[in-house]
């Protein structure tokens, strides 16, 4: 297991060291911030001047050797635009949307698995049929739709829900419904399908004979088993909405998260926030995969062995 | 039952808030940092006037400037280039020190003598004629120009030099007795001034809580608590309106008026915004170098139809470059630009267009009704035989060579053409400096009589040349004046006053109440 825990931290700092460098090359590519952040109507004058404040008139390998230097001492500057340190920016955002992103893959977890498990056994009859239909209706609506149309009914209509920021436990009802939405059709399905390889096999038969009550034998040999591939679905899940997937959703509850933060900042070309921000997304999601990959070989001791 | 126990948390939650004069604003956007110096955008004018104040004020009630004590108790010119101005004795800033001469000669000169570039920037731009205050006694300074100065009042009163307190700002970061760039960035994260409401929370971008400020030298600010919250999707503001989320609204788009006005628990107000949205076109692009070519473009377009169908016919379309707010240099006379499609075919012909393809570039969220305003100006082109074809880019490209045309603002930073037109315009300003407007001598000088004349009649009649000189040549269009719209409570007495510059969400005694009280 320790050589296996040394494997994963080495996958860990080599994907991080490219994110580091990719960021970097990227957010020079994607134009320049001085005509974006400085604004319009400056004089060559005015213009020069703030060039050289915020040291835009540096060349590439400079600021690439002070970027890695403040990356390796943890000094990653000054927002361009909100003149703070960008740590103190991205930090006071990482939290509430991981804390929307926790949300929403609970609810999902807590819909989906036993909804996908609901298909497999009943794959025959209408329930399973309607498990599925309500999985890719979940698909087809596009969060921002699902996300109006809770506003419309619940806030503008019933007034029982509040739409602005995260204040308080009804702040999260309809941004964690309008996240949870597409995952909940996608892990659905694949819960599905995982239990229906996993119940075709011989040792559920052998289970079944030795008189395991059926219970045990689809919770603890089924979905125990099919827990796998469920993992690594949820995996990945986390990692693509932590990535950009919330962006919507908290640009329309005005929920003060990173997502919002890392558009405005790519928009504007912020360069310090943008370069923060996805190295910070960059290493939760590099942990998360990191967790998930930990976590399948707990579930599963073939893939500890096979790796060891 | 549900619904019930909601309603009840809700109801419980937001009747004392009405009580004690609290509201909430849910703002199209939260500044990112709070410095009235640096800052002339209209995201950051809306919330400085409640926390700061200047020397000279103005009656904001009326459009036409009529100049009130703020923290100067008089004024006088004691030379044509010197003012004297006694200081309000009594004022404390908002952490508590005493507002002395030095508090106002350290804010003047860190604008009339910037070493920090923001400020360098604005102070270039506007306040170029002042080279220093000085102290003269603790409760007299003055203030130095260049030459004769025919704004004094004017530009004593702008936002950029409102008062903040030296000692302050000059301990936010290393040595105390220093005023380091790295203070001035501090700072406009922990504003302090002198007005009615302190700031008592900032997270940029995000909220802005204002505290009543007790010891306020004049009237005593009617509400014990504002805040203000960044409520970025218009869909999502109505909606907070309507769930008492928010009790004000800002930048409500005209579409959305009927919705708001049909509740009868809400209201809209609303009032001509004293900015132009504006087309520009670049004289030094190779394919409309020939005048004739970009006077076509602006005869094309009918502006009228503009404010018809995106306005509501709200918005008011000028006939030159001018605001009802310059008081004697408003000059509605003039007749800069005009609709007149036969015109534009001649002048094509006439200068022989290729049919060559003219892009008008547009910034989607750049400002309400952008966007389609420049897909109609494209049809209205098309209309007049210019191949016309709309580009959308999410930056700013008034300094690409390769920009043709696109949307921009001409906001009125103060109320003079020099603070609307002036600051854009001006030999040597942005535009020229970005390479898509030229001037020469003779303009200069035209200029130089309208910025420094004392005499009222010969600043007038220099505008009037200026406009000429862009009718000829021209390099912009202004389209319009938008009419800017805020959604608000019945309960809620406020509406923009006409004396400010655009945006300012005046919540000082007389600007607004609640009726609850």
């Amino acid at each position: 297991m320790t050589d296996y825990l040394l494997r994963v931290a080495i996958k860990m700092a080599v994907t991080l060291f490219a994110i580091v460098t990719v960021t970097f090359v990227a957010t020079r590519l994607s134009g320049n911030p001085i005509d974006t952040f400085l604004g319009e109507g400056l004089t060559d004058e005015g213009r020069d001047a703030l060039i050289a404040y915020f040291q835009l008139d540096r060349s590439i390998w400079h600021q690439y050797v002070a970027y890695l230097r403040g990356v390796v001492s943890g000094e990653f500057g000054l927002s361009f635009i909100e003149r703070r340190p960008v740590t103190q920016v991205v930090a006071a955002r990482l939290w509430p949307s991981a804390q929307l992103l926790l949300a929403s893959i609970g609810l999902t977890a807590a819909v989906s698995i036993p909804l996908g498990v609901l298909a497999a056994l009943y794959r025959k009859s209408w329930i399973g049929s309607a498990v599925m239909v309500v999985a890719f209706s979940g698909y087809a609506v596009p969060n921002f739709v699902l996300a109006v149309v809770m506003i419309l009914t619940f806030s503008y209509w019933l007034n029982w829900l509040p739409v602005v920021g995260n204040g308080t436990a009804l702040h999260f009802i309809m941004p964690t419904i309008a996240m949870s939405g597409v995952l909940i059709a996608a892990l659905t399905r694949f819960t599905r399908n995982a239990m229906l390889d996993v119940l075709g096999q011989d040792f559920i038969r052998t289970a079944r004979a030795k008189g395991l009550p059926e219970l045990a034998v689809v919770m603890r040999h089924g979905l125990g088993n099919a827990g796998v591939t469920v993992i690594s679905v949820i995996g990945l899940q986390i990692a693509s909405l932590a990535a950009a997937g919330s962006v919507v959703v908290e640009t329309i509850f005005s929920w003060p998260g990173i997502g919002q933060l890392l558009v405005t900042a790519a928009i504007m070309r912020d360069y310090p926030v943008l370069q923060f921000g996805v190295i910070a997304v960059a290493v939760a999601v590099v942990l998360i995969n990191a967790i998930t990959d930990v976590a399948y070989a707990l579930v599963d001791p073939r893939i500890r062995l096979a790796r060891s | 039952m549900f619904r019930l126990l909601l309603t009840t948390a809700l109801a419980a939650g937001l009747a004392p808030a009405a009580f004690a004069q609290e509201i909430t604003v849910g703002a199209g956007n939260v500044a990112p940092f709070l410095d009235p110096g640096r800052d002339h955008s209209n995201v950051g004018s809306q919330f400085y006037f409640n926390s700061f104040d200047t020397l000279i004020d103005r009656d904001h009630s009326k459009l036409e400037p009529e100049w009130t004590p703020a923290l100067a108790t008089s004024w006088t010119l004691i030379d044509p280039t010197v003012m004297e101005l006694k200081l309000r004795e009594g004022v404390s800033f908002h952490n508590g020190e005493a507002m002395t001469a030095d508090d106002v000669v350290f804010s003047l000169n860190r604008m009339f003598q910037a070493t920090f570039p923001p400020y360098v920037v604005r102070s270039k731009d506007r306040l170029n004629n002042f080279t220093s205050a000085e102290k003269i006694d603790n409760y007299t300074v003055r203030i130095h120009a260049g030459r004769e100065e025919p704004l004094w009042e004017t530009l004593v009163s702008l936002q950029q030099i409102m008062i903040i307190p030296e000692e302050y700002t000059k301990a936010l970061t290393g040595d105390p007795k220093v005023a380091e760039d790295s203070d001035f960035e501090a700072f406009s994260l922990a504003p302090v001034g002198t007005g009615p409401y302190s700031v008592a929370e900032f997270l940029p971008g995000e909220r802005i809580v204002w505290e009543r400020f007790d010891d306020f030298w004049g009237d005593k600010a009617p509400l014990q608590r504002a805040t203000v919250v960044q409520i970025a999707e218009t869909a999502s503001r109505v909606t907070a309106l309507k769930t008492g989320e928010a009790d004000i609204i800002t930048n409500v788009a005209p579409d959305q008026l009927s919705l708001i006005d049909s509740d009868p628990n809400l209201k809209t107000e609303g009032s001509v915004t004293a900015l132009f949205h504006a087309m520009i076109m670049n004289a030094n692009h190779p394919a409309l170098k020939d005048p004739r070519i970009r006077q076509a473009m602006s005869y094309a377009v009918d502006r009228d139809t503009l404010n018809e169908a995106l306005w509501l016919g709200k918005a008011v379309v000028p006939s030159t470059h001018t605001m009802k707010e310059f008081g004697d240099l408003y000059m509605p006379e003039l007749t800069t630009f005009e609709y007149n499609p036969e015109k534009a075919k001649d002048l094509l012909k006439e200068a022989g267009y290729d049919g060559g393809e003219i892009v008008y570039t547009s910034f989607p969220t750049y400002y309400t009704n952008g966007l389609l305003a420049a897909q109609a100006i494209a049809e209205m082109w098309s209309a007049v035989g210019i191949n016309a074809k709309v580009d959308v880019q999410e930056k700013w490209t008034g300094r690409d060579p390769q920009m043709m045309a696109r949307n921009w603002s001409n906001p009125m930073y103060f109320a003079d053409p020099f603070g609307s037109f002036g600051v854009m315009w001006a030999p040597g300003g942005p535009s020229e400096s970005e390479g898509r407007f030229n001037t020469d001598e003779e303009y200069a000088a035209k200029w130089e009589r309208f910025r420094f004349s004392t005499d009222v009649e010969v600043r007038k009649a220099a505008y009037a040349e200026l406009m000429d000189e862009i009718k000829q040549d021209p390099p912009v269009l202004p389209l319009y004046r938008p009419f800017e719209s805020w959604g608000m409570k019945k309960s809620v007495n406020w509406a923009p006053m006409p004396g400010h510059i655009p945006y300012v969400l005046d919540f000082r005694a007389g600007s607004i109440s609640l009726a609850d009280s």
